[in-house]
């Protein structure tokens, strides 16, 4: 094919500010990003493990109640939220089951999903900390 | 040659197995976990309105600290996969490999002291 | 501005005159029913033959007349002018190939991928066709159906952002071709289109934005495909792991 081209071809480069372009990669950029809190949160938490591990257990606990960690940890707890949100949504739209000659669709799974959430939020609960 | 790329890329469907797990934990167990360390305890909230705290979480019984594992660990991995590929389409692609390295290094670190923690503490009797 | 008429936005790039694309307006008579297909052919008939575009059948199957209208990946012989905001419909060639002219794209690196993954039916060994035809169940034919609606128009790598910013990747299309051999019963060639799809750049590459299956015009629903696809790899890998000599 080359000896085609006599003249150049356009090509263009995807822009580092590709997904500012509509709404639904906006959505998907904000749902990507989400995987920073999830992360950050965990090391967090592993750094108020290791106050524990090398101090004591009030300097964990004193470590819970610092604002800055509360304040951080409820923006990660509403990312979270999202992140599940979205990760039920997709489970959704990749596993459709077939329930006589209809499909379900992906806000089913959310809705499942989350009450799904709910149970096994309060069993972790109740195993864990009630027991 | 094909072999070893046929290596990598088996490697890579492993870790992206992983990364699916761990977004299915970070969906399902990490919510809680926060909602108890930073809304329940610190507001004393259920289940920490009376006498006990998080640190039970890790010492209360073992189901307790492979709870805090299993959750910190699939969080972190996920989490960082995610971002490392998320920066990538920011216009950092041709640092992938680099950021690949300090995404997996991280997690490596974070979970092996993790680990390292728990371990600790199930044989010195901190954890029951 | 009258009711009868709209303006048609085109990018117009001719290498060997222009260093760089700019749009050109036409104004074009407006019919309720028109499509920018229409609107195309009228600017190329009666106002400017220049103008430059792929088209074939004109009613949604040959995958010819894909284009950006408005921003979107779309089939210009699908996309009725009274269905965009305004009268100003901007039409421009589709996103993320190399532009040959105008509205046409170099389809050269889809082409090179569609062969890749070898879609035909492949056999370890073929029946004579004495012995009869290879027999599908409906519920086999539905594993792979939706998957073979694929009319190789490329809109989904127009919306692909990851097939953007990476032109290694295999991409939609493709792998919902590859997935539609895949789970064809009549198909013995998972050896063979394996380690095509699950190569490095192959469908791990996709984080699940799912423009694809949003623009696609036919429903094949490619993200889906991606999915599945990375779920038989992830657990082929496993199994190649935990039973390196055997178990297949």
């Amino acid at each position: 094919m080359e000896d085609n081209k006599r003249y150049p071809e356009l090509r263009k480069q995807l822009s580092p500010g590709w997904w500012t372009a509509n709404r639904h990669y906006a959505m998907y950029m904000v749902r990507e990003w989400t995987s920073l809190f999830v992360a950050l949160y965990s090391l967090i938490f592993i750094y108020g493990l290791s106050l524990w591990a090398m101090g004591s257990r009030a300097d964990f606990l004193n470590f819970l109640k610092n604002p800055a960690v509360v304040g951080f940890s409820l923006i990660a707890l509403v990312f979270t939220m999202y992140h599940a949100a979205t990760w039920f949504y997709l489970l959704g739209a990749i596993s459709p089951v077939k329930i006589g000659r209809s499909r379900t669709k992906p806000w089913q799974a959310l809705v499942l999903n989350l009450i799904l959430l709910v149970i096994v939020s309060y069993l972790a609960i109740w195993l864990l900390v009630l027991r | 040659m094909r072999a070893e790329t046929h290596k990598v890329a088996r490697l890579h469907a492993i870790l992206w197995g992983i990364f699916s797990l761990g977004g299915m934990i970070a969906a399902f167990l990490l919510p809680v976990l926060i909602y108890m360390t930073a809304i329940a305890y610190p507001f004393s909230l259920w289940p920490f309105n009376g006498t006990k705290d998080p640190s039970f979480l890790v010492t209360g019984h073992r189901l307790g600290a492979l709870f805090i594992f299993v959750t910190i660990a699939g969080s972190l991995y996920h989490g960082i996969f995610r971002f490392q590929s998320a920066l990538t389409e920011v216009g950092l692609l041709k640092y992938r490999r680099a950021l690949e390295a300090v995404g997996y290094f991280i997690i490596f670190v974070g979970i092996i002291v993790l680990g390292y923690y728990l371990v600790t503490w199930y044989f010195n009797g901190t954890i029951r | 501005m009258s009711q009868n008429i709209a303006t048609i936005r085109v990018t117009r790039y001719r290498p060997e005159k222009d260093l760089k694309p700019y749009f050109q307006e036409y104004k074009v008579p407006y019919r309720q029913d028109m499509v920018v297909l229409d609107a195309l052919n009228y600017i190329k008939a009666e106002i400017d033959g220049s103008l430059t575009y792929r088209w074939s059948c004109r009613m949604g199957v040959c995958g010819s007349c894909g284009a950006n209208i408005d921003g979107e990946p779309k089939l210009t012989c699908a996309s009725f002018l009274h269905d965009f905001k305004g009268r100003t419909i901007t039409v421009e060639p589709m996103t993320n190939f190399p532009v040959i002219k105008d509205l046409v794209v170099d389809m050269e690196d889809f082409m090179e991928k569609l062969v890749k993954i070898k879609p035909w039916i492949i056999r370890e060994k073929e029946t004579p066709p004495e012995q009869g035809e290879y027999k599908q169940s409906a519920q086999e034919l539905e594993r792979y159906s939706q998957f073979s609606s694929c009319i190789n128009c490329m809109l989904c790598y127009a919306a692909c952002p990851i097939y953007g910013l990476n032109e290694k990747f295999l991409g939609p299309a493709a792998t919902a071709l590859a997935y539609r051999y895949i789970e064809d019963s009549r198909d013995q060639g998972k050896d063979v289109r394996f380690p095509i799809v699950h190569e490095m750049e192959g469908v791990w590459e996709c984080t699940l934005v799912g423009e694809c299956s949003v623009v696609c015009p036919k429903g094949v629903d490619p993200m889906l495909a991606i999915q599945k696809t990375k779920i038989l790899g992830a657990t082929n890998a496993l199994k190649s792991l935990l039973m390196p000599r055997g178990g297949r």
